[in-house]
């Protein structure tokens, strides 16, 4: 077996729900975040849905909410862990797609002051968890799953034996404004893989995961990391490549040392975008081959939303959870599936008794940044 | 694991047997810099402003923000003085070993904020130009970068305060030591404009410095302009300048900070110079601009330069040394 590192505690929050377990309940159940649009005034849009966290103390608009998410998360991975809430010396790697971008707007619309040192996430973490050595990446929707590649080389090095991965969103209105002036006729549900998909629709959140070289000598673990890879399409600022998908999935696989036929569950990045959708549809067709059967396959943005930078290790911990569990949640609005994903067996129930032990978790951003992890689960 | 052991234990092993990353180009974008030795005199209020067409042509550039154009411009004056690109063949390796990072604060706040402020007067999104859409993303100009020189190797952006120019280079060199690349492109910018200028509280240095690192193994007789030891963080000026190694030997040369505000004094023999001094506003591009003004002072015959970025009011404080290059050693 190759090597692989432990996932020693798991943390998110989302418009599903607080914690990573009561997002699984809901997102196995079918339950949405989907709720008519609070942070923003409405009749300034088409648009009137959001996957919004529901945090009804901070509406209308405050500033850090993005960086109040990511420390609920890391929070909950450090004490899933069964580690102090002290990160002293500990790196700490966030994805992102918008940092505080939020908070930048507030302060364009004159409701705020300026404040440098939080656009980034290391002055809070700084002041919660004692954190100094922390570092914020703007990677687009792949972004958490960049920032695990970097764990595992950390770790790999001899670096370090524990980092701390996470990624964080909150919706910032100049990126909802523009979907909204591109999606004219705005999509009522996100639709993953459906023919009929008409675009997205943005979540936010936060996940984060606590990463060993070893367990801890409880011996506790949520899972193994068994590979991550990623790459640059380096081709279109919003479209992907195919091609560079199916690169980066196969040096993933390659990385954890597995086959297709060995992947059980797929952790699909399905924005239910036309573009996204139909190519990372064709890049798995393409991996996979005849194996494309084989694993099941489910998009969970069609109840959190694209939360973004988040939503890798969103995408991850849920993963780990499936296998735990044996249980698989559903792609929801799913009726007729795109044809270069017709042979895909992508849940739209609940899938219980497939007995996974082996997923793959998909992240794509803006500008061809390309990520993808295998992780190995406990049951 | 506090950063002194860090530094034992990166002396100690190297990923894949590599033992040293080497800076072997650096490119500018700003008004009035040829070389790096030309970033020590401030900003040239006779220079012209960076024209990015004349340097990349017109094509291609209509919808880019003001950041983008200047890290392009640097980017490639970077390539092209490192060896990595020329305008016939284009780019000497191959392209999915070449990892692009780019580090940014003030980078993309122009685009986001006027979307915002443009829908808050008009009270919709009508006069929002979907145009504008992969600037809202802060890593477009990293993006961007890859695009234009189709550099497919991991890409990455930094937008981590202070310390980010510091910290990106950081990232290069974990991906040239673990194997994911064996090239990188790292640039810092920061845009002057007036939205920048309001978050950030005064003139911004509006202009670009990239900086080309490799594996000492993949330079194919590149020239090497300087080595670059282990990036170093921590809470503690004292503790991120020994851990770096920047006590080890007597360094003469100290890259301070930007605004240079420190009271303690962990290198009180070295001469300070903070890079960003006549330039305004660095942030994120400091501690790129203090590497390129560390190869300027390699070639002049300091033996070697600690850089430090960030203070006591920051997240956190990150130092490097950069040497002058060994003698290449005597092959047959």
């Amino acid at each position: 077996m190759s090597k692989r590192w432990a996932i020693a505690g798991v943390g998110a929050l989302s418009s599903v729900g607080r914690t990573a377990e009561e997002m699984f309940d809901n997102l196995c159940a079918g339950r949405t975040g989907l709720r008519t649009l609070r942070g923003f005034t409405a009749e300034w849009y088409t648009a009137q849905h959001l996957h919004e966290i529901d945090d009804l103390d901070a509406y209308p608009d405050v500033e850090g909410r993005a960086t109040r998410f990511l420390l609920d998360a890391i929070g909950q991975a450090l004490a899933d862990a069964g580690m102090p809430q002290d990160l002293a010396g500990v790196p700490v790697l966030i994805g992102t797609g918008l940092r505080e971008l939020r908070s930048v707007e507030l302060w364009a619309r004159g409701q705020t002051k300026p404040d440098e040192r939080r656009l980034h996430f290391g002055t809070a973490l700084r002041e919660r968890f004692g954190a100094d050595d922390t570092h914020t990446f703007s990677n687009a929707c792949s972004a958490s799953l960049y920032a695990l590649s970097l764990a595992v080389d950390l770790l790999d090095s001899g670096e370090h034996d524990t980092v701390v991965v996470a990624g964080t969103d909150s919706i910032t209105e100049s990126m909802f404004g523009v979907l909204d002036r591109l999606q004219s006729v705005p999509p009522e549900r996100l639709r993953p893989f459906d023919v009929n998909r008409k675009g997205t629709i943005l979540g936010e959140g936060a996940s984060a995961i606590v990463l060993r070289r070893e367990p801890a000598e409880s011996g506790r673990v949520r899972g193994w990391l068994r590979g991550v890879a990623i790459n640059c399409d380096a081709f279109h600022a919003t479209a992907p490549e195919p091609g560079s998908i199916a690169e980066v999935i196969r040096s993933a696989h390659s990385a954890a040392a597995v086959r297709p036929d060995q992947v059980d569950l797929v952790l699909l990045h399905g924005t239910g975008t036309m573009a996204n959708d139909t190519g990372e549809a064709t890049a798995m067709a393409e991996v996979f081959g005849t194996e494309v059967k084989h694993p099941v396959m489910t998009a969970m943005k069609s109840m959190t939303g694209h939360t973004s930078g988040a939503s890798g290790l969103h995408s991850l911990i849920m993963a780990l959870t499936s296998i735990a569990q044996d249980r698989v949640s559903p792609t929801l609005h799913l009726e007729d599936q795109i044809p270069v994903a017709a042979d895909f067996r992508i849940a739209t129930r609940e899938h219980l008794g497939e007995g996974p032990v082996v997923a793959q978790v998909n992240g794509f951003g803006f500008g061809g940044v390309n990520a993808v992890a295998i992780v190995e689960g406990t049951r | 694991m506090t950063a002194v052991q860090e530094r034992a234990e990166q002396d100690g092993s190297g990923q894949d047997g590599v033992r040293q990353v080497v800076v072997t180009g650096v490119g500018f974008a700003l008004p009035g810099v040829d070389e790096p030795g030309d970033v020590e005199r401030g900003r040239d209020a006779a220079a012209d402003a960076v024209d990015p067409a004349a340097h990349l042509g017109k094509k291609g550039l209509r919808y880019k923000d003001h950041a983008t154009r200047l890290a392009l411009v640097a980017a490639k004056d970077a390539l092209v003085r490192s060896g990595l690109w020329d305008e016939t063949n284009g780019l000497a390796v191959d392209p999915r070993d070449v990892a692009v990072l780019a580090s940014s604060n003030l980078g993309n706040l122009d685009s986001v904020a006027e979307v915002a402020a443009l829908i808050g007067r008009e009270g919709g999104t009508r006069l929002v130009s979907p145009i504008a859409t992969p600037n809202l993303s802060s890593n477009v100009v990293c993006a961007d970068i890859a695009i234009r020189f189709g550099l497919r190797g991991p890409n990455m952006m930094v937008c981590n305060g202070a310390t980010s120019g510091l910290d990106a280079l950081r990232w290069a060199a974990t991906w040239l030591r673990s194997g994911r690349a064996r090239h990188a492109l790292v640039v810092g910018v920061e845009p002057d404009n007036d939205v920048s200028r309001a978050f950030a509280g005064g003139q911004v240095l509006d202009g670009a410095v990239a900086v080309v690192v490799e594996r000492d193994d993949s330079t194919a007789g590149r020239t090497v302009l300087g080595e670059l030891g282990p990036v170093t963080r921590s809470g503690r000026l004292d503790q991120s300048v020994t851990a770096a190694g920047g006590t080890d030997d007597a360094s003469r040369v100290w890259l301070v900070p930007e605004g240079d505000g420190m009271s303690s004094v962990v290198l009180p023999e070295a001469e300070r110079v903070d890079v960003s001094r006549g330039w305004g506003r660095t942030s994120g591009a400091h501690g790129l601009l203090q590497i390129a003004v560390g190869t300027a002072r390699l070639a002049t015959g300091t033996s070697s330069v600690v850089a430090t970025c960030g203070g006591p009011a920051d997240d956190a404080i990150a130092s490097v040394v950069l040497r002058a290059p060994r003698s290449e050693p005597c092959q047959a």
